[in-house]
């Protein structure tokens, strides 16, 4: 088995001991970083994303592979920084404010560094105006998670705060969430619904490439 | 026939005199908005924690009399006074769990006293403490065996992930098992201790509280769940049951990946069948209505907060024409009444439950 093939294999068996060294042989076989990083780490979060959007796995399996997704960043992401690749773009995260629950957004984190992107993860009861803050130059997507319909309507205020602060043309901003649905996201105006964390990942790479 | 007649006559999947009428669990607000129908003598609309003692005892006689007016079958009761206050926004339960006070939901753990192994070998667990069944005692003698008293129990997961942390929790599911199995059986004492003193205090009905699915699909694998969860909660299921107890199983979401182990596990009754987790209550009457008596569904996401009374009224009648045939059915909402929802929309449901549910013989 090529070491590319054993990464991903890895990724998706939570292997986060082993892989480290795994990496290492792969950069001692010359191999490119972004190769590494596309072709061994990303392929193994992407069938990750495909098994748990599918219900062939659960939650503790996507966090034992990002777990070991991130065990084997450590050693990559000098090495990425060294030549110069660039993430596939920058996330905004939070669950909105009065809404202390975080486990979907913890996945749709995970899904999104699974496939490549920066995540800055703001935390749980985020208020509009720490969202607003937050957004900086190379922002590409904020994202909301509300699990209450009770907190749903933060989701509205947030990105009304948003285009006050004249930054609605610059960002892209997806919602999700038990309490919220597409239609809900086309009648606040945001840009796009993740109906699960596998999704919302996908739906995030398709909006930064429009 | 009364409300406790009624709602043991479901769970016996039996047919009673009507389809029996449930509040699972309502908050302070949608409580004092319903009862402005029934009475003025009200606190005004805060959280029972801003609340002084006389303002206490209005809502709880609001609650009280809501089940009353409003003919309600069943009373859940819970533990309170159990928590301690940190801070303005902290408290500790007695567990040594720290939670988050949220202004329109349950309060949130974010501390958690128990890592690995380590820390549970050094764990001094609580003893359940018979002066947190003030609820219970008092529902018990205010309605005298008219209505069936519930008591919720949180089950095994919910107990654990709250003690360990839920990713953790996860992790330790692979990493160390026997961590995860020692820790439920930290929680199994003390549900089995506790379950001597309600049903001392004349509880009718267990619920086991204990959510463990989300919209799509169940948080741990089904073989995890039947690993590290039901064996536990199973044991509370057999207990209550050689009491003469009801058991019912709450947890929200999609329940389909373990609803075999649940069937099997004898609870009478499951709740809260949210419509959004594809918990329709005609697929689930059609699965096994027969061994199970389906408790709630009556949307508390769209249709209660945002619905008019008549699209509840013909919800209603459409759950019943649904699921009442043979018994086994009893109306409530598909989660708690959250303050979101309409004061009017949940009084339609009262009344479209006793419009429609009538059994004709």
């Amino acid at each position: 088995m090529d070491i590319l093939t054993t990464l991903s294999d890895s990724i998706q068996n939570g292997n986060h001991d082993s892989i480290k060294e795994q990496v290492s042989t792969a950069l001692d076989q010359g191999i490119e970083p972004v190769v590494i990083l596309k072709s061994g780490l990303i392929a193994g979060m992407d069938r990750i994303g495909e098994k748990f959007k599918n219900g062939d796995i659960f939650i503790p399996n996507v966090l034992i592979a990002a777990r070991a997704m991130s065990s084997a960043m450590d050693i990559l992401k000098p090495k990425l920084v060294e030549t110069g690749a660039r993430p596939a773009g920058k996330f905004i995260i939070g669950t909105v404010l009065g809404d202390h629950h975080d486990i979907g957004k913890n996945l749709v984190k995970m899904m999104l560094q699974g496939k490549g992107f920066e995540v800055e993860d703001l935390g749980i009861n985020v208020p509009p105006e720490k969202f607003v803050q937050a957004i900086s130059d190379d922002t590409d997507i904020v994202g909301m998670s509300a699990l209450l319909s009770t907190t749903r309507p933060l989701m509205k205020e947030t990105i009304e705060a948003i285009d006050r602060a004249g930054l609605r043309d610059r960002v892209k901003i997806m919602i999700g969430g038990g309490a919220v649905t597409g239609e809900y996201a086309e009648q606040i105006g945001a840009d796009g619904y993740g109906a699960d964390a596998t999704l919302s990942a996908e739906l995030a790479l398709k909006l930064i490439a429009r | 026939m009364n409300g406790k007649e009624r709602i043991i006559t479901a769970l016996e999947i039996r047919e009673p005199d009507r389809v029996p009428l449930y509040i699972h669990g309502i908050n302070e607000k949608p409580i004092i908005r319903i009862a402005r129908n029934l009475t003025d003598d009200l606190p005004e609309e805060k959280e029972i924690y801003e609340m002084d003692a006389v303002e206490q005892v209005k809502l709880l006689n609001a609650l009280f009399l809501l089940h009353e007016e409003y003919e309600i079958d069943g009373f859940t009761s819970f533990e309170i006074g159990d928590m301690v206050n940190i801070d303005d926004t902290h408290i500790r339960d007695p567990f040594n769990v720290v939670y988050e006070r949220s202004p329109v939901g349950i309060p949130v753990a974010c501390e958690h006293p128990i890592s690995d192994s380590d820390d549970l070998k050094k764990y001094r667990a609580p003893l359940p403490d018979p002066r947190h069944l003030l609820l219970l005692n008092l529902a018990r003698d205010r309605f005298k065996d008219t209505k069936a008293i519930f008591w919720m129990m949180r089950g095994s997961f919910v107990r654990s992930w709250r003690l360990a942390g839920m990713e953790n929790l996860m992790f330790k599911m692979f990493d160390d098992p026997g961590f995860v199995h020692d820790l439920a059986k930290v929680v199994l004492e003390f549900n089995l201790a506790s379950l001597e003193q309600v049903h001392a205090a004349g509880a009718d009905v267990l619920i086991v509280e204990d959510d463990i699915a989300d919209k799509n699909m169940t948080l741990v694998s089904p073989d995890q769940f039947r690993e590290f969860i039901n064996p536990y909660n199973r044991v509370l299921v057999e207990e209550a049951h050689k009491k003469g107890m009801k058991v019912i199983r709450h947890s929200d979401g999609n329940l389909w990946g373990i609803l075999d182990t649940l069937l099997d596990s004898g609870y009478n009754g499951l709740n809260p069948l949210e419509p959004q987790a594809d918990m329709g209550l005609k697929k689930v009457k059609d699965y096994c209505g027969d061994r199970l008596c389906l408790i709630g569904n009556i949307d508390c996401i769209e249709l209660l907060p945002d619905g008019t009374p008549e699209e509840v009224d013909s919800t209603v009648k459409q759950a019943i024409d649904d699921a009442a045939e043979g018994g086994g059915l009893i109306i409530s909402s598909s989660n708690s009444l959250h303050p979101g929802v309409k004061p009017e929309n949940c009084v339609a449901m009262f009344d479209a439950v006793k419009k429609y549910g009538v059994y004709r013989k």
